[in-house]
């Protein structure tokens, strides 16, 4: 009973109509993840019914590829490429190991005219040339000889009956470092705004927030643009942070991300924070102006004043008097808060006496100091796409072998290469027969090769 | 109009009338128009090779220098151009020139398409970010060789079934020209190979090159997807040659099928949101 199974198990999953039956579904479910809107797109599908939109959402269908049901056809597959190759590969490491006896007389029946060469020679000069060309050219060479016939064999490529196991293998290979990548890694999203950092991330599974043990800042984000308007670059500064210290600091640009404790960080998008930074002139008595950049909550300090400014509040229009940024001034004996407005000279023709009525918008009011808004930005925010994966490099290896796996199945094949020599009185006569495990084109090209090479060595056309 | 813009459209009639010859040399049975046909590929593809360095120079000349495989328009002329390379290889190879009637018609259509169609747009544009990778070439070169193998191989099966169509008591002129099922087999499953193996190359080189752009080696971006789909679908052709031997009729369906998830690959997922939306 307990072998019925085994081998009702075996021949089940062994079998190649369960492997294209499950090629095709996956083809299939593959497809319905291009058609049905994934993850985020559910919004898209406010047409179906609430019936139909449970029925999807039971089946997984807005997350397809990560579904239970396309995990087991994925798992089913594995199971029938490690039981299919577990069957074949006895077979086949008999097909690369036994080497036929060298005296066969079958692959010469029927035997082609043009394969067989008459020589006058001397039959052990004949049998040794033959057997150097042999041992040079191939491996396993083997010889028998009789007082009449001689027999040699050699063969090559018996290596490729492995090239559809090692194909397989990779296959595996792949798989192991998908299920590696996701068990272990994780994928996630940080925007941060120019000048500000963050030391956690979205995850994109589950809608975690993961902390981390540093800090990443993003000190500028800018574009730059073609003359015809399309962008050519995309560059965030960052400084990651550790410990108080900056640990690395570089740019991160799209094709050209940063890794950072296994973690890679892309540039992935951007966006902009409307009125975000703000330029403002300050002037002490007639001196040069000292322009600053700033966005909200920067801090300057004027050392020979002992005084501290702090951008409190950025406004694109305060009150319908146009830009204005709110500023708090201290000193260890003054402590003041008034508005900076960048149309203060039309306010105070419209307003006249608006000092007067309203101290708090004097830009003069933190003396010695005279504060200018001269324009307010939009500010940037950088949206930086990471992921930890630490099966990447299983999955790479398995990319590397399927490519061998590749060339060695379609371009290698197993030739075997017999040769007879007879002793015929006043002549040598020599037979060239071969098998091929496939390619009979070669093959046939190959025997020609063969001929032509004992014709010039042994000098007789 | 740039000067390899004109060039391009020109080579689309030296195909066609290339797709003529080969077509007169199937239907008269005669050497001297196939002959003519040969020359006239060869020359088309001088004139499009030529032309497509010209477009790579005169995008250094306009300060974006880059490879002409970055859009819609520069991939057609590329998929052409591929095309009648590996059919002029084909044809040195097999030492007959009555496939090209099944064949150079693919590079006229891509050729005429890129450039007559108002959709296409031929101007050549800088690279955006994402494609500012050393990977855009081999990515793309790997990709449209399986595509353009794929297309043979697909060409190849209408062959096969137009054949099929031979009446054994009194086969017709055209018919006869038409070559034997067996090779025709033969040479479409060896097409098929290596569309696989380019569309394999292409795949990884394509997540090699999305590890670094896109943050992830696989997305399931639509592009990506449809080219798996595509590739479970020739795996599936193999696997049914090499195990099941089929041969022949069967193949030749599978092999439409295959070349169908191409062009959706192609063309198809452009109209599916997606990554790969510059192609």
């Amino acid at each position: 009973m307990l072998s019925k199974i085994k081998t009702f198990f075996i021949s089940f999953f062994s079998s190649l109509k369960l492997t294209i039956v499950l090629l095709l579904i996956i083809a299939i479910a593959s497809i319905l993840g291009t058609v049905i809107p994934q993850g985020t797109g559910i919004g898209s599908l406010g047409k179906l019914s609430p019936g139909a939109l449970k029925t999807f959402k039971f089946f997984q269908l807005f997350d397809v590829y990560h579904s239970i049901w396309f995990l087991m056809l994925m798992a089913l597959l594995s199971l029938n490429l490690i039981v299919c190759s577990l069957k074949n590969a006895p077979a086949a490491w008999k097909r690369f190991s036994i080497i036929p006896s060298p005296d066969r007389s079958r692959p010469f029946e029927n035997l082609p005219s043009d394969r067989i060469l008459t020589i006058k020679r001397g039959k052990d000069q004949v049998i040794s040339s033959i057997e150097n060309f042999l041992l040079k050219k191939y491996k396993r060479v083997k010889k028998k000889e009789s007082d009449e016939i001689t027999f040699l064999y050699g063969e090559k490529g018996a290596f490729s009956h492995f090239g559809v196991y090692i194909i397989h293998a990779s296959i595996l290979v792949i798989i192991a470092g998908v299920i590696v990548g996701s068990l272990m890694g994780f994928e996630g999203v940080m925007n941060i705004p120019e000048g500000e950092s963050t030391n956690a991330a979205h995850l994109r599974r589950h809608s975690e927030v993961k902390k981390f043990d540093f800090t990443v800042k993003c000190n500028t984000f800018s574009i730059e643009y073609y003359s015809n308007g399309m962008p050519k670059e995309y560059r965030s500064n960052l400084s990651f942070i550790k410990n108080n210290k900056v640990a690395f600091q570089g740019p991160l640009l799209v094709n050209h991300p940063i890794t950072f404790q296994d973690i890679r960080f892309y540039q992935a998008n951007y966006g902009q924070i409307p009125g975000g930074k703000a330029h403002i002139a300050v002037t002490k008595d007639n001196e040069q102006p000292n322009i600053l950049t700033a966005v909200r909550e920067d801090s300057f300090h004027f050392k020979e004043e002992n005084a501290t400014i702090t951008i409190k509040k950025i406004e694109k229009d305060f009150m319908n008097m146009g830009p204005a940024v709110l500023i708090a001034a201290q000193t260890p004996d003054v402590k003041v808060n008034f508005w900076v407005f960048k149309n203060i000279k039309r306010l105070q023709s419209v307003i006249p006496g608006l000092f007067e009525k309203f101290p708090k918008f004097n830009p003069g009011r933190f003396k010695p100091f005279n504060f200018t808004l001269n324009e307010i930005e939009d500010m940037y925010y950088t949206g930086i796409q990471l992921s930890h994966d630490p099966g990447v490099p299983i999955v790479a290896a398995g990319s590397f072998i399927i490519i061998f796996g590749i060339f060695i199945t379609f371009f290698s094949s197993h030739r075997k290469i017999w040769i007879r020599v007879q002793d015929m009185e006043d002549k040598i006569k020599i037979s060239v027969a071969g098998t091929s495990s496939k390619d009979p084109v070669a093959l046939q090209r190959e025997i020609g090769y063969i001929l032509k090479n004992i014709k010039n060595e042994l000098g007789e056309a | 109009m740039i000067i390899n813009t004109v060039i391009l459209s020109w080579v689309t009639f030296i195909y066609f009338l290339s797709a003529i010859f080969y077509t007169l040399k199937m239907v008269t049975g005669r050497n001297f128009p196939g002959i003519i046909a040969t020359y006239i590929s060869l020359f088309g593809l001088i004139v499009q090779t030529i032309a497509l360095i010209l477009r790579w120079i005169e995008s250094y000349r306009l300060g974006i220098g880059h490879a002409p495989l970055s859009n819609l328009y520069e991939s057609l002329i590329f998929f052409a151009w591929v095309i009648v390379l590996l059919y002029l290889i084909i044809e040195w190879r097999i030492k007959s020139r009555n496939l090209g009637a099944f064949i150079i018609p693919f590079a006229f259509i891509s050729m005429a398409y890129a450039s007559f169609s108002p959709d296409v747009k031929s101007r050549i544009q800088p690279l955006i970010p994402a494609l500012q990778s050393n990977w855009l070439i081999s990515h793309v070169i790997t990709s449209f060789l399986g595509y353009a193998a794929f297309t043979i191989a697909f060409g190849l099966a209408l062959m096969y079934f137009l054949k099929g169509r031979e009446k054994s008591t009194s086969p017709g002129f055209f018919f006869k020209m038409l070559p034997g099922k067996d090779i025709l087999d033969e040479l479409s499953y060896q097409s098929i190979v290596m569309g696989f193996i380019f569309l394999t190359l292409g795949i990884i080189t394509g997540s090699v090159w999305a590890y670094s752009a896109w943050g992830s080696y696989w997305s399931w971006d639509p592009k990506e997807t449809w080219s798996l789909i595509t590739w479970l679908i020739y795996a599936t052709i193999l696997h049914s040659r090499f195990v099941r031997g089929w041969r022949g009729r069967r193949m030749a369906i599978m092999s439409i099928i295959g070349f169908a998830s191409v062009l959706f690959t192609y063309f198809g997922v452009n109209y599916l949101p997606g990554l790969h939306s510059y192609f």
